[in-house]
């Protein structure tokens, strides 16, 4: 057990006897000094996953709090680790130059055990931010060594994934370890006033929601030579079932995760349509363009999901709720109540991929870890219920989910062939 | 409600301002009223336009459905189609039995794209326009210029200059005081009757959200024959091009778009929608998509989502739903349930809304009050036509542009020879 570990066991047991508030106020504990002062212990922190995402995530989180350090990154590729290194370590940097940045050569690791590696080290908080074919067996191996989590969503690509991942989340809750998820609208403050105004009935009983992500196309990466069918797909992941779970799943999630927050529930059946209408080039792998998802909650409440990757289209990004008294949207960064009691958010606007992380790191000081996991997964498996669902062309049911053998990975974690899969047909794809 | 009421309805109104129409009727003995439900009725001489599956059902509705109805003229584009329509109408082993009032002579058997001039020259009274969606505007805008009452199947048209066109020959029918039924039938099913009602007088409250689903598998098809022209074969296989179905969205979908309308009382404003054609991609299925999903809006700010699909093998939903204040409704299938603190549970008498339709129709005439739906089915069709264009161009779409819009599908020509298929629309790519 690290310092840090050792320093959260003895808060918790202390609290037991008081509340936070009491307890700081009776002997001004250590603990509680260090929780957001520069004395804090430090937390040092290892970086799975060094793309884009990783390299932002590690950034957002070394400016979250004070005291933190990147000390380890792991990648699959040479290439992406030293790019991510280089960016974090660049003395040019737009934004300033980042300070905590305390990487060994012998702290980076290369490879699909590269993980593996990374964990061995005395790091106390890994984030989670490879492609999300990874994440629940990377997710398991964090929690089995005992650290605290960032996790990019979503935190898996297929039902077997997700039982995975709910299950190393059990396991990380009577563990007593951190984890938060990539899921930013849940440290917005702007959200969560609004969410908040929702469940206090601001609009009444929540009768009806739409959830949009009608977006352009996102980057593709083309083959190069010498390329085996597993370098290409890792590379190029965004478009490949088993690494990315398709775009309702990895970027759509983000909307259908504020209905599930806001009710309090995940969906129990979806009836869904989607297809590949635009994007059909083979280098978009086998994902499809668009969904189009109706989901019910165990209420009755259905929530209507759209999204899209078709470029020259008109864009929306947003969640909508319909109550007995009033109606919400959540657009355009406006987050607007009407109503018999009217509502607009005016208040602070904070970066939340850095508040995500500051909550994070916040938790672990004060002992009190926060523990998304489970939201995130069932967020997650809402996504893929809805993908199934489209992808079949039959109505599928939570319970059909948690009890699915579905299961994208591939048979091996080597570089060499990997045929891929067929653009899913509804009516065929089972 | 004030959009979807016609002129027809208007005249019906101001009559029966002085009183309930029972105290109408008790008064002077109207002969218009007597008519309606007299044995003794005038003869109604129906001719028929469109002799496919649909033209010979509705044909046989509609002489099932009130006394003394006579088909007398048939027109279509092939041969083939009017004896085949005949036969089938005249077979003495009918399942149903011998079908009383099929007095189609020779002369009154008309082929080619001008047949259904030609019919509506003949001495009918009543026009069942049933021909694929295409020719709707044309054959209806004849109709009415002859001063024939129409029944129509849905949709009104696949494209909006075709709607606009429907539109305007559907006032001068209400100026003429002509009878015009659509083929959207719920709106003559007691069960779908009794529960918008209940909808309207406000049992589930105030609408906030509305659902509706046409999710089913394949349909027919023909397979190209040697020797047909583009145009026979387009024809022939009519659901799966957008120049002549307008898609299944407005083909089929219609229906439950229609409900929706008529439960708000108006049309969308706008739609977002997404769609494709994902499964049934061979050629022979033309240049239709396989699945929309389309979020509307209304001007009151209520959201109907639609989707509809056409592939096999894959879960079948129909039906149209409503959430209100105060609990919801839904209909599908043969249900039609509200459900609140005081649920309600359609257990009526179960009618065949194919044939009511038609009696409804021509009770309307033979009463002097003819029912014209002309606008509203219009205006649904529009609705489904919208929501379409939305999924083909992945743009929001608006009322206004539609009503603006100088999107006009129909061919060069028409007549048997090369025809191009449009390209398969591609959001982003289409305009």
């Amino acid at each position: 057990m690290n310092k840090a570990d050792r320093n959260k066991k003895s808060r918790r047991e202390f609290i037991k006897s008081g509340t936070l508030a009491a307890a700081g106020a009776l002997a001004g504990f250590s603990i509680v000094r260090n929780a957001y002062g520069q004395n804090a212990d430090p937390i040092r922190v290892g970086l799975i996953g060094c793309g884009g995402r990783g390299t932002g995530a590690a950034e957002n989180c070394l400016n979250a709090a004070p005291n933190v350090k990147l000390v380890a990154l792991a990648d699959l590729y040479q290439d992406n680790l030293d790019k991510c290194r280089k960016n974090l370590t660049d003395p040019n940097r737009e934004d300033g130059q980042l300070k905590g940045i305390e990487i060994d050569d012998d702290h980076c690791f290369v490879g699909f055990d590269s993980f593996k590696k990374l964990l061995a080290t005395d790091v106390n908080l890994v984030i989670l931010a490879t492609p999300p074919g990874f994440r629940p067996e990377h997710f398991e191996a964090v929690v089995a060594a005992g650290k605290h989590v960032f996790c990019e969503k979503p935190v898996a690509v297929d039902p077997v994934g997700i039982r995975r991942f709910m299950k190393a989340g059990e396991l990380s809750v009577q563990k007593g370890l951190a984890v938060v998820a990539g899921t930013q609208r849940r440290h917005d403050p702007a959200y969560q006033e609004t969410i908040k105004r929702l469940q206090e009935g601001q609009i009444g009983d929540i009768v009806s929601a739409r959830v949009f992500w009608n977006g352009g196309g996102l980057w593709k990466y083309e083959r190069k030579p010498g390329w085996s069918d597993m370098e290409w797909q890792t590379r190029n992941w965004y478009y490949f079932d088993w690494l990315c779970g398709d775009h309702i799943v990895e970027q759509h999630l983000h909307n259908l995760d504020v209905i599930n927050w806001a009710m309090d529930a995940h969906p129990v059946k979806a009836l869904g349509v989607g297809g590949r209408q635009v994007r059909t080039d083979p280098v978009y792998g086998n994902i499809w363009d668009h969904f189009a998802i109706d989901y019910e909650y165990e209420n009755g409440l259905h929530m209507i999901s759209m999204c899209r990757h078709w470029e020259n289209c008109d864009r929306l990004i947003g969640e909508f709720f319909a109550g007995s008294a009033g109606t919400c949207e959540i657009v355009n960064d406006r987050y607007i109540i009407r109503g018999q009691k009217s509502w607009r958010y005016r208040g602070e606007k904070v970066n939340p991929y850095v508040q995500e992380h500051k909550d994070l790191i916040d938790s672990i000081r004060s002992g009190k870890p926060l523990n998304e996991s489970r939201k995130v997964a069932e967020a997650t498996m809402t996504a893929i219920m809805g993908r199934q669902s489209a992808y079949t062309g039959k109505e599928i049911t939570w319970d059909e989910m948690m009890a699915s053998e579905l299961d994208y990975s591939p048979p091996k974690y080597e570089f060499g062939p990997l045929p891929v899969r067929p653009v899913p047909m509804p009516g065929q794809t089972s | 409600m004030s959009k979807k009421m016609n002129q027809g309805k208007q005249t019906r109104r101001e009559f029966i301002k002085s009183g309930s129409i029972n105290t109408a009727a008790a008064l002077a003995g109207f002969s218009v009223l007597r008519n309606a439900y007299g044995q003794n009725t005038d003869t109604i001489r129906v001719g028929l336009v469109g002799c496919g599956g649909r033209g010979t059902g509705a044909a046989e509705d509609c002489l099932t459905s009130a006394p003394n109805v006579k088909l007398v003229a048939l027109a279509d584009v092939f041969e083939d189609q009017t004896e085949k329509c005949l036969k089938t109408l005249k077979d003495p082993d009918r399942e149903k039995g011998f079908l009383a009032g099929v007095e189609v002579e020779k002369d009154h058997i008309f082929i080619g794209f001008d047949a259904y001039r030609k019919l509506l020259e003949t001495d009918i009274d009543l026009v069942l326009l049933t021909t694929p969606p295409a020719f709707r505007p044309e054959h209806f805008a004849a109709a009415v210029a002859a001063g024939k009452n129409v029944f129509a199947e849905k949709p009104m048209g696949v494209d909006p200059v075709g709607v606009r066109k429907f539109m305007k020959a559907g006032k001068l029918s209400v100026q003429k005081g002509l009878a015009f039924v659509a083929g959207t039938q719920r709106r003559h099913d007691p069960a779908y009757v009794e529960l918008i009602k209940r909808v309207h007088d406000g049992q589930i409250g105030e609408i906030l959200a509305a659902r509706c689903f046409w999710c089913q598998h394949y349909l027919w098809k023909k397979d190209r024959q040697p020797g047909w022209s583009d145009m026979e074969w387009q024809l022939r296989n009519w659901n799966y091009f957008v120049w002549i179905s307008g898609d299944h969205i407005v083909e089929q979908h219609l229906h439950n778009l229609d409900v929706i309308n008529w439960a708000m009382g108006t049309h969308p404003v706008k739609a977002l929608g997404v769609g494709g054609r994902q499964v049934r991609t061979d050629p022979v299925y033309g240049n239709v998509y396989d699945h929309f999903a389309v979020d509307f809006e209304y001007e009151n700010g209520v959201h109907l989502v639609s989707m509809c699909r056409q592939q096999e093998n894959t879960d079948i939903r129909i039906g149209e739903f409503l959430v209100g204040t105060r609990g919801t409704a839904e209909s599908h299938g043969d249900r039609a349930i509200i459900r609140t603190d005081r649920s309600w549970k359609y257990r009526g008498e179960k009618v065949n809304p194919y044939v009511k339709e038609h009696t409804d129709l021509i009770n309307s005439i033979r009463n002097g009050n003819p029912i014209n739906e002309a606008q509203n089915v219009a205006e649904s069709t529009m609705t489904a036509i919208m929501g379409r264009q939305s999924a083909y161009t992945g743009k929001e779409v608006t009322w206004e542009e539609m009503m603006a819009s100088e999107l006009d599908l129909s061919p060069a020509r028409y007549e048997f020879g090369p025809l191009p298929i449009r390209p398969v629309a591609k959001p982003g790519q289409s305009a």
